[in-house]
């Protein structure tokens, strides 16, 4: 993790959360969710958006939480990656409504296409190519429920995802990663 | 902010709500998003600019599958609603906006119209006209639907407080501090009876007052916003749509319960939300509806966001709690409860984001209001997210009690006439499956509780036959156990163990004592886990276990997944959905390696009528190619055929009968008799004879083949290659005894004492009656028995004008074979085109031979003159809403109309005459179907039952099947051995996956011009060339090259 986020997760437990004017309370932890929001700041400002060892001991330093705890927060939800992700994400919706219109096999396409045919959900959250190009996710659901089965990459959502759109937004990904 | 300035504010906000200018507005909620209403917005923009046109951004609608929305206003008339609008039509609609002629035109498309509008704290009128539009809420999607929470969404732009405030928002908290004590304030949501909508709907007042009573330094309020049903998603929507609702109701629900601080909980994953929400909640506090002293008074309320970071169980109060104070969430026992010891050990009271919603609504016009809607036990509304396969998909929001089957085939519009839909699963992870048939069920907590299902937040998922439950079973354990906090033993150990069962029964691994294990760690995980989210987890399993266990029986005993979901039990989706379970990709695979005889003889072994099925199957392999999803499906049927007559063109196929005599089963010495030798029964014959079986099939007939000869015309199937293929049998040594009708020419009871086992297949070909005056004139015919008279040579001359009532293939049957008699042939349907029966090809084929056929028509009665047919008159029919076969149902109009005629073929479906086997103690159902249980096909004793007997009229393929199977379990009966797998042989087909598959299109083989087809039988469809067949086979994906790709019976 770089001095740059540090500072800005410290800074962020020492700002009122959201820029509202909070419950007056004076320790930083005492914020509702303190905690929770300066790991997720940390992790979006890694370039590799995931807490590293060292990133959990400055957050823990910084806030004079026990590292436990921190480390106990950063692995209970789903949210925190502690491994490097790649530069590329791709996100496939494992929700209910995506997995009756077939979701499953959008996930096994993905990790074929992008060379990891033997990834299996149920024993890994995530896989990232060795290249560190691509990273493939699941998430339990968008709320896009209705334009079922959904995919996101790098953040922008894509409906109504069939296996074919699937191979082609992946094939132009890989153009683009290779340039 | 007082009185004064809230009229202000509420005048600028009408300026854009119900402007004086032409007006655009787009739903901008995530879903609109995904489906490019960005793109269209940033469009309508681009073209208004500089022009008098307000662009708008809105929230959503609710319609989400018709998503980007779009609203055009034009001052004095009223809103219309177009829906799946395109970027590329933007210029359009703002030409439409500014001019009367262009607006007219395009009004011609829209989805509806919004004449006016109850925003439920004010009204608007927007405008009067275009009567043939109709008004919003008549659309079937919309029909029956309540818009009490989404009172806003949709029609106000969530980002703007001022339009808020326009429809009456922040009234009802002028009206509480105006003047309303904290007490009124509990008493009018307790008098309202607003129930929590998160879960399972505890009273909201009795927990308002609980928390009112505790006097401590600080109480917190929270609003769960963690929308952790994968599935659901009414409360992202309800926060992106009208984010001060929220705000407006927790402010109410702070004041009446003393707290000074308020938290929402917003889960990671809906960054849109929390933008719009961190808005709203900076412009409410900018105005004084939030923070110190609002609107003058002496109460004062912060509030603050925190985003989740997608745990599950922290919907659970406690576990929330621990989650926003920074901790792992895990819940704790109750009592304390939070109402006594919350947040930071302060009282605490959390509710949904929905039911948050209600209260403005509750206080701004009264508790009775909101108690004449719904139910008495349920009032109010509740907001469902109707997904899964149904074809109208979104947010419906609808009055506690609708019956859950208006929901399904009302606002969804079922799944379409070609799948039927099993089961709706609501209340997600901690819900359950309810089955098709209890669809009458009315919605509201205690109703779906009484099924085994929770109301939840309201996710509503709707599966169809694709969907397996066993899969949806082991889906659901897979989400908990991995969710559970780890806290309590019943729930992690307990689901870990669940799903362990469930993924071996997946895998057919399963054995039958499982299912006992199951409902008993389900229950035992019921009773004892620690929280919510545990003692719900069994839900699914109870559920599934409980409507769908023949499913999970299939999965263990015959190690079968219909569904073709569970992939370790089937090759590929063609193999599984073919009823005999051809190795399809094999003989493709085989065929392009040029080893036609492989290729062949991997078909016959599966399918002993390769050339005849190939012919006029229904094709089952096609309607799951995955292919499709390409361009079409691939021909596997034609390709079969081709291989087939290939064969039997170079009398190669002698050598494979040979093989197959050769390597019969020596003699059991069992016999084994078939009544009945159509499709069914000759696929049992086969394969029991070669078990080493001694098998005789009596058929009432001169020939084999049952339907297939008697029932399908020649231009279908020549009866040459049926008798080519028929050969095989005696061969194979299967006896016939024919011209022999069981129960008149020999005694059913004689049959059944002489042979070892005795296989019922008897059809079903009694044709049914109409049911109208005049159908025992002269000139009526029921359709099958007329075929089955003209293959006979026995049918009398057809009069000229031929009428054929019925819209399946028995109808254009005989439409088509009245046309090669020189007929001129009116085909008369009640339904549709799209919904008819009646396989595309032959319709298509009718139509091109010029036959008429006449839609949305209800036979009445059949007219005669002088004793004889002269015309029949119909009702004219009309598409009324989805009934459960996922057809508009058809309703009646007040027109009448007669279609003249010399004779009425009837083909209004078939049933099974199995009066004879009633009085022999054969089970058999009210529609005369015989009961034979649903695995093996046993009826009773040492008698069995297949095909359209016991099916009621299904395709050929499917007696087949049923044929095959009962084969199978007959002869692990008589031999108490399981060798049914040695009948197939492995051909060590090609398993490389085709590096590019073929781009080409289906190839189509060449036809006999419809001019050259009357009046004589000639087949039509001349089938493949070998390159056409070639090209057609390398198309194929080769979806069976997987680890886990197998099939039970080879
Ligand atoms: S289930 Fe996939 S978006 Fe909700």
């Amino acid at each position: 993790m770089d001095i740059q986020s540090v500072t800005s997760a410290s800074a962020m437990l020492d700002r009122k959360p959201g820029g509202v004017k909070g419950a007056g309370s004076s320790a930083a932890l005492a914020k509702p969710g303190a905690l929770l929001m300066a790991l997720e700041e940390a992790q979006r400002a890694c370039e590799f958006s995931y807490l590293s060892e060292e990133t959990l001991r400055a957050i823990a330093a910084s806030t004079g939480e026990p590292l436990s705890r921190v480390y106990s927060v950063a692995t209970f939800y789903s949210f925190f990656n502690l491994t490097p992700q790649g530069k590329n994400t791709i996100v496939v919706c494992r929700g209910t409504a995506c997995h009756t219109r077939g979701s499953l096999a959008l996930l096994r396409e993905a990790a074929a296409r992008l060379g990891m045919p033997e990834f299996r959900e149920d024993e890994e959250p995530s896989f990232t190519t060795d290249d560190k190009l691509f990273t493939v996710r699941t998430v339990a659901c968008f709320g896009q429920c209705a334009l079922a089965p959904v995919v996101s990459i790098n953040g922008t959502i894509f409906s109504r995802i069939t296996t074919s759109k699937l191979c082609t937004l992946l094939d132009g990904l890989k153009k683009g990663a290779r340039r | 902010m007082n009185a004064r300035e809230m009229a202000a504010m509420a005048a600028r906000g009408i300026v854009t709500v119900k402007p004086d200018v032409p007006m655009i507005s787009v739903g901008l909620g995530t879903c609109g998003i995904g489906n490019g209403a960005d793109v269209l917005f940033d469009a309508l923009v681009d073209a208004a600019s500089g022009g008098k046109v307000l662009v708008k951004k809105a929230g959503c609608f609710g319609f989400c599958a018709e998503e980007p929305l779009l609203m055009l206003y034009r001052p004095g008339n009223p809103i219309l609603l177009f829906g799946d609008v395109k970027a590329s039509k933007a210029g359009k609609f703002v030409d439409a906006a500014c001019d009367e002629k262009v607006y007219n035109k395009l009004a011609k498309t829209a989805r509806a119209k919004i004449s006016n509008w109850d925003f439920r704290t004010s009204a608007f009128d927007f405008g009067q006209g275009f009567p043939e539009i109709p008004e919003w809420n008549e659309m079937p999607f919309f029909k029956g639907q309540e818009k009490l929470v989404l009172r806003d969404c949709g029609l106000i732009d969530p980002e703007n407080l001022e339009e808020y405030v326009a429809v009456g928002g922040y009234g009802a908290l002028a009206k509480v501090l105006g003047g309303m004590s904290p007490e009124e304030g509990i008493a009018e949501v307790t008098n309202a009876r607003l129930r929590g909508r998160g879960g399972a709907g505890f009273p909201t007042g009795i927990k308002w007052k609980m928390m009112r009573q505790n006097v401590a330094p600080a109480k917190y309020v929270i609003c769960n916003a963690d929308e952790g049903d994968p599935g659901a998603y009414m409360n992202r929507n309800e926060i992106e749509s009208d984010p001060h609702m929220l705000i407006e109701g927790m402010v109410l629900g702070a004041y009446a319960m003393g707290a000074a601080t308020g938290i929402v909980y917003v889960r990671a994953e809906y960054p849109l939300a929390v933008e719009r929400l961190r808005k709203a909640i900076a412009d409410a506090y900018a105005a004084g509806f939030l923070g110190e002293r609002i609107m003058g008074s002496n109460f004062s309320f912060s509030l603050e966001i925190v985003s989740g970071a997608g745990a599950f169980v922290c919907g659970e109060e406690t576990a929330l709690i621990a989650s926003v104070e920074g901790k792992a969430g895990r819940p704790l026992p109750r009592p304390p409860f939070p109402a006594q010891k919350g947040y930071l050990g302060m009282p605490t009271n959390i509710n949904n984001v929905e039911t948050w919603c209600n209260v403005p609504v509750i206080i701004a016009r009264g508790a009775s209001y909101f108690t004449d809607i719904g139910t008495e036990k349920s009032p109010g509304t509740k907001v469902f997210s109707l997904v899964g396969k149904v074809k109208n998909t979104g947010l419906v929001e609808l009055p506690l009690g609708t019956p859950l089957a208006d929901i399904v085939y009302g606002m969804g519009e079922g799944a379409g006439a070609h799948k039927h839909i099993k089961a709706v699963q609501t209340g997600g992870p901690s819900g359950g499956c309810i089955p098709a048939s209890k669809f009458d069920v009315h919605v509201d907590y205690e109703s779906l509780a009484s099924l085994g299902a929770i109301m939840g937040s309201g996710g509503m998922v709707v599966m169809d036959q694709d969907n397996c439950m066993v899969d949806v079973a082991k889906y659901f354990v897979s989400f908990t156990s991995a969710e559970s906090c780890g806290k309590c033993a019943p729930c992690r150990e307990g689901l870990s163990q669940m799903l362990r069962i469930l993924t071996a029964i997946s895998r057919g691994e399963g054995g039958a004592e499982d299912l006992v294990e199951l409902d008993r760690l389900a229950r035992v995980i019921k009773d004892s886990s620690l929280c919510g989210l545990g003692q719900t987890s069994a839900n699914p399993v109870l559920t599934t276990l409980e409507y769908f266990r023949d499913e999970y029986e299939s999965h263990i005993l015959e190690k079968r997944c219909d569904a073709g979901t569970c992939e370790s039990l089937f090759e590929a989706l063609c193999e599984n959905s073919c009823p005999l379970h051809m190795n399809i990709p094999g003989y493709l695979a085989l065929l392009e390696d040029g080893r036609i005889e492989d290729a062949f003889e991997l078909t016959l072994r599966d399918n002993p009528l390769p050339g005849s099925m190939g012919r006029i199957c229904h094709f089952h392999c096609q309607m799951r190619c995955r292919r499709e999803t390409l361009d079409e499906p691939v021909a596997q049927g034609e390709i079969h055929r081709y291989l087939a007559d290939t064969m039997y063109k170079m009398g190669r196929e002698k050598d494979v009968w040979a093989r197959l005599v050769k390597e019969k089963k020596p003699a059991t010495g069992r016999t084994v008799a078939i009544i009945g030798a159509g499709p069914a029964g000759l696929a049992a014959s086969f394969y029991l004879s070669r078990l080493g079986h001694d098998v005789t099939v009596f058929d009432s007939k001169a020939k084999a083949g049952g339907i297939l000869r008697y029932g399908i015309p020649g231009y279908r199937l020549p009866k040459d290659i049926l008798d080519k293929e028929i050969e095989l049998w005696k061969k194979l040594g299967v006896k016939f005894v024919f011209n022999t009708t069981v129960g008149k020419d020999v005694k059913f009871d004689a049959i059944r004492s002489q042979y070892d086992a005795l296989i019922v297949a008897v059809g079903a070909q009694a044709d049914k009656r109409l049911g109208v005056p005049g159908e025992d004139l002269p000139g009526v015919h029921p359709g099958y028995e007329w075929l089955e008279a003209f293959s006979l040579g026995k049918a009398k001359k057809p009069g000229r004008r031929a009428l054929v009532i019925g819209g399946g293939n028995v109808a254009i049957d005989a439409a088509r074979t009245l046309f090669r008699q020189d007929c001129e042939v009116t085909v008369a349907y009640r339904r549709s085109k799209a919904d008819m029966p009646a396989n595309a090809i032959e319709l298509a084929g009718a139509e091109d031979e010029g036959i008429r056929i006449e839609f949305m028509l209800q036979p009445l009665e059949i007219l005669g003159e002088g004793g004889k047919v002269k015309a029949v008159r119909f009702r004219v029919m009309r598409a009324g809403g989805i009934d459960p076969s996922g057809r508009p149902k058809p309703v009646e109009t007040d027109r009448i109309v007669d279609i003249p005629c010399d004779d009425v073929y009837i083909s209004v479906g078939e049933r099974v005459e199995s009066a004879f086997l009633a009085s022999e103690g054969i089970p058999a159902l009210k529609d005369g179907r015989i009961a034979a249980d649903a695995l093996s096909g046993r009826a009773v004793g040492n008698v069995w039952a297949i095909g359209d007997a016991v099916t009621g009229p299904a395709t050929a393929a499917e007696a087949m099947g049923l044929g095959k199977r009962t084969a199978k379990a007959v002869d692990e009966e008589l031999m108490q051995r399981d060798v049914f797998g040695t009948l197939f042989r492995d051909f060590g087909h090609s398993m490389d996956l085709p590096p590019e598959p073929l781009k080409t299109q289906m190839c189509r083989s060449k036809q006999v011009p419809p001019e050259e087809r009357r009046g004589n039988f000639q087949e039509i469809s001349m089938g493949y060339s070998g390159e056409q067949a070639l090209v057609e086979a390398a198309r194929c994906l080769r979806c069976d090259i997987r680890a886990n790709a197998r099939s039970p019976w080879r």
